[in-house]
C-alpha cells in the first residue's frame, strides 16, 4: 500500500508538539534508528528501522526536505523477517537425521542429538533464506500532529509506535471517538458531556 | 485515549452511523458541514449492524443497495445498529469512497477523486490534501452529530423521529 497510488487503508494517531527547530536532530535520530540488515549467521528473525522515502536501500536524511511545504514528514519504516518455514525446516532436519544416523550405523539419533541438529540445519538453512522485505508508509503533518500510518495490522501498528516513539522522543495516540473531537474544536466542557450519555434504543416503539 | 476509554464510547460511532444512514435518507441524502456544505452521503454495497456490549450479533448486509433491503431495517428493529459501512461522500465534483469503522473511526479502502499530477511528489502531496478533506468531511459530521446527541433539548425531537424511522418498512 502507497500514499502514491491505489485505494489506502490506515490507521489515525496524535503525536505530541515537535520541538522548535527539530529538522536536524530529527535527521539524525532517524539515521541513529535506521533499518538495518538481518545478520544472517545470527537468531534475530526480524529487523527494522527507518529507511529514505525514495530509496528502500538508504537511510540519509535530509534536514532541507525532511518537511514539505504543507507541512508533512513522509516516513518509510521497512520491516524485514528473516525465518525459516516450520515445514521446511523439519524436512531438512529429518532429511539429516537420516544421513547422519546412517553415517553412524545407527537406526535413529536420540531427541538431544536431533535438537543440536535442528540448530544446525536452521542456522545453514538462515544463510541461503532470502529476508522478507515489508515497507510501511506513514505521513506526519507536523503542525497539527496528526499521523496516518498505512496499515491497519495491530503487530505493524505496535512496532511503528515503537520505533516512532523511540525516534522522536514523542507519545503517539491512536485517534479516537473521543479526542477527535478535540481535534475539530470541542472545547473540555463539551467533552466533558460525554461522559453523562448512554446507549441509545432506537428499536424502542415511539410514544 | 486507552482501549477502556475507547470501549466506553463505541456506541457513540455505532450511533453515528445509524444516524448518518436516517439523515442519508430523510435529509434528501445530504448531511449539513460547516466547511464544506452539504455533502451528499450514499451507502455501499456492504453494511454492518451490531448490537454492543459484552456479547455481540451482528448482520452483514450485502446488496446493490443495503439501506433498501428489509434486512437492514429489521437488524434496526431488533437493537442493532451500524458498526461498519462502506460509503459514498460526494461534494462538488468529487467522490470519494470509503469503509469506515463505527468504532475506531478507521477509513479502510479509501478510494480517492482522480489526481492530475503524474510525478510521485506532487503526486503524494495532492493525494494528501484529498485525505485531508475527507477526514475533514468524516470528524464534521460526527462532531455535528455528537453536538446534537449531547444536547438533551435538541435530540428527543431526533431519537423519536428515529424510532418511528426504525419502526417504519423499507422505502421501496
Amino acid at each position: 500500500m502507497s500514499l502514491a497510488t491505489g485505494t489506502l487503508s490506515y490507521l489515525r494517531f496524535l503525536a505530541e508538539t515537535v520541538p522548535a527547530a527539530f529538522e536536524v536532530p530529527y535527521c539524525d535520530a532517524m539515521h541513529e534508528q535506521r533499518f538495518r540488515d538481518i545478520d544472517a549467521d545470527g537468531d534475530l528473525e526480524q529487523a527494522r528501522g527507518w529507511v529514505a522515502w525514495d530509496d528502500v536501500f538508504a537511510a540519509e536524511f535530509d534536514p532541507t526536505t525532511l518537511v514539505s511545504a504543507s507541512g508533512h514528514l513522509l516516513l518509510r519504516m521497512r520491516v524485514d523477517t528473516l525465518k525459516v518455514p516450520t515445514v521446511t525446516l523439519k524436512a531438512y532436519t529429518e532429511q539429516a537425521g537420516r544421513e547422519r544416523a546412517r553415517a553412524a550405523n545407527r537406526d535413529r539419533l536420540t531427541k538431544r542429538e536431533l535438537d543440536a541438529l535442528k540448530l544446525e540445519v536452521k542456522k545453514r538453512l538462515r544463510k541461503r533464506s532470502l529476508a522478507k522485505l515489508q515497507l510501511v508508509e506513514a505521513d506526519w503533518n507536523v503542525q497539527t500532529g496528526e499521523v496516518r500510518l498505512l496499515s491497519t495490522s495491530k503487530a505493524t501498528a505496535t512496532a511503528f509506535v515503537e520505533l516512532f516513539e523511540k525516534t522522536f522522543a514523542l507519545k503517539l495516540l491512536p485517534v479516537g471517538l473521543r479526542n477527535v473531537l478535540w481535534l475539530r474544536g470541542f472545547q473540555p466542557e463539551e467533552l466533558d458531556r460525554l461522559d453523562a450519555l448512554e446507549p441509545e434504543r432506537f428499536h424502542l416503539i415511539p410514544a | 485515549m486507552n482501549a477502556a476509554a475507547r470501549d466506553r464510547f463505541a456506541f457513540l460511532g455505532r450511533e453515528f452511523l445509524t444516524w448518518l444512514w436516517f439523515e442519508a435518507e430523510t435529509n434528501k441524502g445530504a448531511v449539513d458541514t460547516p466547511t464544506f456544505g452539504p455533502v451528499r452521503v450514499d451507502f455501499g454495497q456492504r453494511l454492518t449492524l451490531e448490537t454492543g456490549g459484552n456479547v455481540r450479533e451482528g448482520s452483514t448486509i450485502q446488496a446493490e443497495m443495503p439501506l433498501l433491503v428489509e434486512e437492514s431495517r429489521v437488524a434496526l428493529r431488533t437493537g442493532k445498529k451500524v458498526a461498519r459501512a462502506r460509503l459514498v461522500l460526494e461534494v462538488g465534483e468529487r467522490t470519494f469512497q470509503f469503509g469506515l469503522d463505527a468504532e475506531s473511526l478507521t477509513l479502510a479502502q479509501v478510494k480517492l477523486p482522480t489526481v492530475l499530477s503524474t510525478e510521485d511528489a506532487p503526486r503524494v502531496d495532492e493525494r494528501l490534501l484529498l485525505l485531508d478533506e475527507l477526514e475533514a468531511m468524516v470528524d464534521e459530521m460526527y462532531a455535528r452529530f455528537v453536538r446534537l446527541r449531547s444536547d438533551a433539548k435538541a435530540w428527543g425531537p431526533v431519537r423519536d423521529e428515529m424510532r418511528r424511522w426504525v419502526a417504519a418498512p423499507a422505502p421501496a
